[in-house]
C-alpha cells in the first residue's frame, strides 16, 4: 500500500456510517412498517382502493433497506483492490470515525465495537485504557495505520478489524512492552488475540454455510446393525445431529492423514492411535468421524460416509457376564459391522479390551484373529504406558496393528485448542474466560497436573477455574486459587499486604520460634523473597541448602519455622529421614508410584509442591540415593517410576547432616568464627569422601550451625516455655518459671554434644510435670498462674548428674 | 441550506448505495443463497447416491453369500432379489421426489430473482396503480 491515507467521503465510509444506523430499533421499525403497508395495502385493495397498490410498491422500501443491512453493511467487506485506509477498515470501526481521526479518537470509538470489547473483556485492554496511551495528534494515526496495515499482513485478516486497532495502537504507544508485562501478554499473545477474534468470527460466518453430510439415503445401501447400536455409541451420528467444533491442529492432521491412508489402502484396517491420556487421542477419532460425515472433503470413495461406533466395554460386560458369553457376544457384532459395509469400529481406551480388570475384560484372543485379518476397520487408542505392557504380553498383537504416535501438543496448539473448547466450558458455566487464564492454565498445567498430557490438562484446569470465576470472569487468578484450592499449591504472586509484610519480616518471624543461627535464617529468607518476587530462576527449587553441624542446633528446627512462618503450617514439610534409605533398594522406594506407596517423595511432592522438603541426616543415604537427588537439586525435576516429571520448583529442598560435627565444635571451641573455616571444612568432607563434590555443588547454599551457647540455651528455655504456655492457654492456666530457676535448667539440660535437645527433656521433666501435679491436686483454677521456682526445679532435678541421668536413659 | 445540502448528499448516498448493491452483490448473493439452499436439498436427496446404488439390497438384508445346497443358494437369491428390488422400489420412489422437490426449487429461486429484479420498481408501478384506479375483479 502506498497511500496511507483515510477518506472519511469514500463511498465505503458512507456506507460504514449508514450502517451504524441500523440499530435493534430501527430495524424492528422498518419490519413493522413493511407488514403494516402491505396489510393496509391489501385491505385497501380488497375494499376496492386503488391506494393499496401504493402502500404495498412502497412496502418493498423498508423490506430493501432491511435486506441491504444484512446483505452488505452489516459485516462491510474490505475492498479487493484497497488503495486507502477505508477501503480496508472494518465497516464497524469506518462508520464510527471522525473526518481526520487522532489515534485517542479512535482508541474511544473501539469501545463501540466488537472487536474492541472482546479485548477488553478477554485481555483486559479496555478502550479507556488505550485513550489514556494514545495520543491527541492527529499526525500519529499515520504510525497506527502503518502498524495496523503490518498486523493485517502477519494475522492475514481480511480486513482492518478493531482488534487489529486495539494491537497497532497499543503498539504504538510509549512503553507498550512494560505496559503489556504488567496485563502478563506479549505481542505474540496480542497478534494471537487478533487470530482468535477471527476465528471466532469464521466459526460463525461457517454455521450459515451449507453442510453435506450424505443425506436420507446415505445409509440405505449398508447394513442394519442392531446389535452394534446397543453396545456401541454412534459418533458420527452425535457429530451429524449436533455438529462439532474442532480446531485443525498441524500434529492431530498429520495423525488423522495417517489414519485415513492406511484405511484408503488394501493392508491391514486398523489403526492404533497411542500417546499420553489427554493428547487428545478421542479428538482426533471425533475429528476423523467428522471428515468422513463431510462430503466436500478429501476423502477416498471407500470411506465416505462411514459411521464410526465407539463400543462401550462396560455395556458388553454387563450384558455378558457369565463365562465364555463375551467371546460369543463379540463376534456377532463384530460381523454385523463388516456386513454393514460402512462401520468402522473404535476402541477407545483398547486396554479395557485387553487386560483383565475392573470395568475391563482381556478378550485378546478373540480380537487378535480379527485384527490379523484385516478386513473389518479396527481404530483403537491406548497411552504408551498400557502400549508397551501389551506389547510384551501378546507381540502378536502389536504386530498386527499400524501404530500412529499421538504427541502432546505444545503451547501455541494447546491455547488454540483450549480457545475453542473454551466455547462449550463458557456456555455450560456460564462464564467468559480471559486469554491470560489459557496461557496461566498452560503453565501451571506443564508445572503441576501430571496424569495427563496437553491440552489435557489445560482443559481440566480450566474446567475447574471457572468454579473461582470473579463476577463471572475467568482470569488468570481464578486458575491460580483453582490450582491452589484444589491442589493446596501455592502459585500467586505476592501482592497482598500481609504476605508483602512477611516476606520483608521474615527473619524476625523465624527468630521468634529460633535462636540465633542469624546465617542459616538469611540464606533462606532471601531465598524465598527471590521466590515470591518472581526474581529466581524458575527451572529450579527456590531453594536448595545443605545445613551442616551439631545435633540439636536448629536445623531441623529452621526447616520446620519455615513451613509454618511461611508455607502456613509444620505440615507443610515432608520430612524424609534418610537413614530409611540405606541400601541401593530403597530409589524405587523413593520414586514409587503414588498409587502403591503414598509415602515415596515423588507422590509427596505431587501431591503437595509448595513444601519444605527436609531430607534429614542426608550423609546416610546410599550413594545412589544421592544420585537420584542430583536432577532434582539442579533442574528441580525428579522421574518417577512411570517416568512422569514430578516437579520440584515449588518447593525448598533442605538437607540435613551431622558429618563433622565435632570438627565444627573444634573450630568454635579454638574461636574461629563460622564464615571463616566454612570452605575449609567444606573441602575436609570432600577428602573425607562424606560427600561427593557434585553433589555439593548442587546446592544454592552450604550453612554452617554452630554449636548453641549457654546465654542461647537460655534464650531456647523462654521459647519451650512459650510452647507449653500456648498449650496450656486453652485452660487458661499460664506457667512462669523464675529466672534463677531458668538459668538452673539450662544447667541441668546443656550438652556439648547434644545442644539443645536434652533441654526439651529436662523442661518436660521440671515444668510440666510440676504444673500437671498442681492441676491434679485442685490447687489451679482457670486464670491463675502457676508460678515454678528455684526449689520446685531443684526438687525434681536435684543434681545436674540426675538430669544426664535421665538424658542417658532416653539415648 | 447547508443542512439541506447535506440532507440531500446523504439521500442519494443511502438510495445510491442500496440499489447499486442489490443489482450487483445484493443479486449475486441471492444467487449464492440460491445455490447453497440447492445444495442442501442435492444433499440431502443424495440423488446421485440413490442412482448408484440402485440395485443395491436395501440395507444389506440378505445380501451375504450363502454356502450350502442349491435350494439354499436359490433362497438366498431370491431373498436378495427381493431385497434389491425394495431397495430399487425405494430408492427410485426418492429419486423422483427429490427431482420434483428440486425441479420445485429452481423455479422458485428463479422466481425469486426475476421478483429481486422488479422489486425497486415496485413502488413506482404501485403509484401507476393507484393513479389509473385498477382493481382487480374479484370473482368468487
Amino acid at each position: 500500500m502506498e497511500d496511507l491515507k483515510f477518506n472519511y467521503h469514500s463511498f465505503r465510509s458512507e456506507k460504514a456510517r449508514i450502517s451504524i444506523k441500523f440499530n435493534k430499533t430501527l430495524l424492528t421499525i422498518l419490519f413493522i412498517t413493511a407488514l403494516s403497508l402491505v396489510i393496509s395495502g391489501f385491505i385497501f385493495i380488497v375494499l376496492e382502493m386503488s391506494f393499496g397498490w401504493t402502500l404495498i410498491g412502497f412496502s418493498f422500501v423498508p423490506a430493501m433497506m432491511i435486506e441491504w443491512y444484512n446483505g452488505e453493511l452489516h459485516h462491510l467487506s474490505a475492498l479487493k483492490e484497497s488503495k486507502q485506509i477505508d477501503d480496508l477498515l472494518s465497516g464497524e470501526v469506518l462508520g464510527y470515525m471522525s473526518k481526520s481521526p487522532t489515534p485517542r479518537q479512535v482508541a474511544g470509538l473501539l469501545a463501540r465495537t466488537p472487536g474492541g470489547r472482546f479485548f477488553a473483556v478477554r485481555f483486559g485492554i479496555a478502550s479507556n485504557f488505550l485513550q489514556d496511551l494514545s495520543s491527541d495528534n492527529k499526525d500519529d494515526m499515520q504510525m497506527v495505520w502503518q502498524e495496523a496495515v503490518a498486523l493485517r499482513k502477519i494475522t492475514d485478516s481480511r480486513n482492518l478489524s478493531a482488534a487489529i486497532l486495539v494491537v497497532a495502537l497499543l503498539k504504538c504507544s510509549a512503553n507498550y512492552q512494560v505496559l503489556i508485562s504488567h496485563l502478563q501478554l506479549d505481542i505474540d499473545d496480542l497478534i494471537r488475540g487478533i487470530e482468535w477474534y477471527d476465528h471466532l468470527r469464521g466459526l460463525i460466518e461457517q454455521g450459515h454455510s451449507p453442510r453435506r453430510t450424505g443425506g436420507i439415503a446415505r445409509d440405505w445401501s449398508f447394513g442394519w446393525t442392531p446389535l452394534l447400536s446397543r453396545f456401541g455409541q454412534n459418533i458420527s451420528q452425535q457429530i451429524g445431529n449436533s455438529g462439532t467444533l474442532f480446531t485443525s491442529l498441524a500434529t492431530h492432521s498429520e495423525s488423522l492423514d495417517q489414519v485415513i491412508n492406511i484405511f484408503r489402502k488394501n493392508g491391514r484396517q486398523n489403526a492404533v492411535l497411542v500417546g499420553p491420556s489427554g493428547a487428545g487421542k478421542t479428538e482426533i477419532i471425533h475429528a476423523f468421524a467428522s471428515r468422513l460425515l463431510d462430503g466436500s472433503a478429501d476423502i477416498p470413495p471407500n470411506l465416505r460416509f462411514n459411521q464410526v461406533f465407539i463400543l462401550d466395554s462396560s455395556a458388553l460386560i454387563a450384558a455378558a457376564p457369565g463365562r465364555g458369553e463375551l467371546e460369543q457376544l463379540i463376534p456377532r457384532i463384530l460381523v454385523e459391522a463388516y456386513k454393514a459395509k460402512n462401520i468402522i469400529i473404535c476402541l477407545d481406551n483398547a486396554q479395557l479390551f485387553f487386560e483383565d480388570g475392573v470395568g475391563s475384560v482381556d478378550i485378546t484372543n478373540t480380537l487378535l484373529p480379527i485384527i490379523e485379518a484385516g478386513n473389518l476397520r479396527i481404530l483403537l487408542t491406548m497411552d504408551e504406558q498400557r502400549y508397551l505392557r501389551i506389547s510384551r504380553r501378546s507381540p502378536e498383537l502389536i504386530n498386527a496393528l499400524n501404530r500412529i504416535s499421538i504427541n502432546p501438543v505444545d503451547r501455541a496448539e494447546t491455547i488454540a485448542v483450549i480457545q475453542d473448547k473454551s466455547i462449550l466450558i463458557e456456555f455450560q458455566h456460564h462464564v467468559t474466560f480471559m486469554y491470560q487464564s489459557f496461557v496461566e492454565a498452560y503453565c501451571l498445567g506443564d508445572r503441576y497436573v501430571h496424569e495427563l498430557a496437553m491440552p489435557g490438562k489445560a482443559i481440566k484446569l480450566l474446567e475447574s477455574a471457572a468454579n473461582y470465576s470473579e463476577g463471572g470472569l475467568v482470569t488468570a487468578e481464578s486458575v491460580r486459587q483453582s490450582i491452589e484450592k484444589t491442589l493446596g499449591i501455592k502459585v500467586s504472586v505476592a501482592t497482598g499486604n500481609d504476605e508483602r509484610e512477611k516476606l520483608l519480616n521474615l527473619e524476625s518471624l523465624i527468630h521468634k520460634r529460633m535462636i540465633n543461627q542469624t546465617r542459616a535464617v538469611k540464606v533462606v529468607s532471601d531465598a524465598l523473597r527471590r521466590a515470591r518476587t518472581g526474581v529466581r530462576n524458575q527451572s529450579r527449587p527456590i531453594g536448595t541448602f545443605l545445613f551442616l553441624g551439631p545435633t540439636g542446633v536448629g536445623k531441623s528446627e529452621l526447616a520446620k519455622a519455615l513451613a509454618d512462618v511461611y508455607f502456613g503450617g509444620e505440615d507443610r514439610i515432608i520430612r524424609l529421614d534418610m537413614n530409611e534409605y540405606t541400601s541401593n533398594n530403597d530409589v524405587a522406594r523413593l520414586i514409587a508410584d503414588g498409587a502403591d506407596n503414598t509415602h515415596s517423595l515423588t507422590a509427596r511432592v505431587m501431591k503437595q509442591p509448595f513444601s519444605v522438603i527436609l531430607l534429614d541426616e542426608i550423609e546416610k543415604a546410599h550413594p545412589n540415593i544421592l544420585s537420584t537427588f542430583l536432577q532434582m537439586l539442579d533442574e528441580g525435576v525428579l522421574r518417577d517410576v512411570k517416568n512422569r516429571e514430578i516437579s520440584f520448583r515449588d518447593a525448598i529442598v533442605i538437607a540435613t547432616s551431622n558429618a563433622g560435627a565435632d570438627r565444627i565444635r573444634e573450630y568454635i571451641e579454638r574461636g574461629y568464627d563460622v564464615e571463616q573455616f566454612e570452605s575449609q571444612f567444606v573441602d575436609e568432607l570432600i577428602n573425607s569422601n562424606q560427600f561427593r563434590p557434585e553433589f555439593l555443588n548442587r546446592f544454592d547454599e552450604i550453612v554452617m550451625f554452630r554449636p548453641l551457647n549457654k546465654p542461647e540455651l537460655l534464650q531456647v528455655v523462654d521459647l519451650m516455655l512459650n510452647s507449653v504456655n500456648k498449650t496450656l492457654a486453652s485452660q487458661k492456666i499460664s506457667v512462669n518459671v523464675a529466672s534463677d530457676a531458668k538459668e538452673y535448667l539450662v544447667e541441668a539440660g546443656y550438652d556439648p554434644r547434644l545442644g539443645a535437645r536434652p533441654m526439651r527433656r529436662v523442661i518436660q521433666r521440671a515444668v510440666e510435670n510440676t504444673v500437671a501435679k498442681q492441676m491434679l491436686s485442685g490447687d489451679v483454677t482457670p486464670g491463675s498462674v502457676i508460678e515454678v521456682s528455684l526449689t520446685q526445679v531443684r526438687q525434681l532435678l536435684d543434681s545436674k548428674s540426675k538430669a544426664q541421668t535421665l538424658i542417658n536413659e532416653k539415648r | 441550506m447547508v443542512y439541506y445540502n447535506v440532507s440531500s448528499y446523504n439521500s442519494n448516498m443511502f438510495l445510491m448505495g442500496m440499489l447499486s448493491w442489490w443489482y450487483s452483490n445484493g443479486l449475486l448473493g441471492r444467487v449464492r443463497t440460491m445455490k447453497d439452499r440447492l445444495i442442501t436439498s442435492v444433499d440431502f436427496f443424495s440423488i446421485n447416491l440413490l442412482i448408484s446404488t440402485l440395485f443395491a439390497p436395501y440395507k444389506q438384508i440378505s445380501a451375504g453369500a450363502v454356502v450350502g445346497s442349491l435350494t439354499n443358494q436359490m433362497h438366498a437369491f431370491f431373498d436378495r432379489l427381493v431385497s434389491r428390488f425394495i431397495g430399487a422400489f425405494v430408492r427410485g420412489f426418492m429419486i423422483l421426489l427429490g427431482s420434483f422437490t428440486i425441479l420445485l426449487q429452481v423455479v422458485f429461486g428463479v422466481t425469486v430473482l426475476i421478483f429481486w429484479l422488479i422489486l425497486p420498481l415496485l413502488p413506482i408501478i404501485g403509484l401507476i396503480l393507484t393513479v389509473v384506479d385498477w382493481i382487480p375483479i374479484w370473482k368468487i
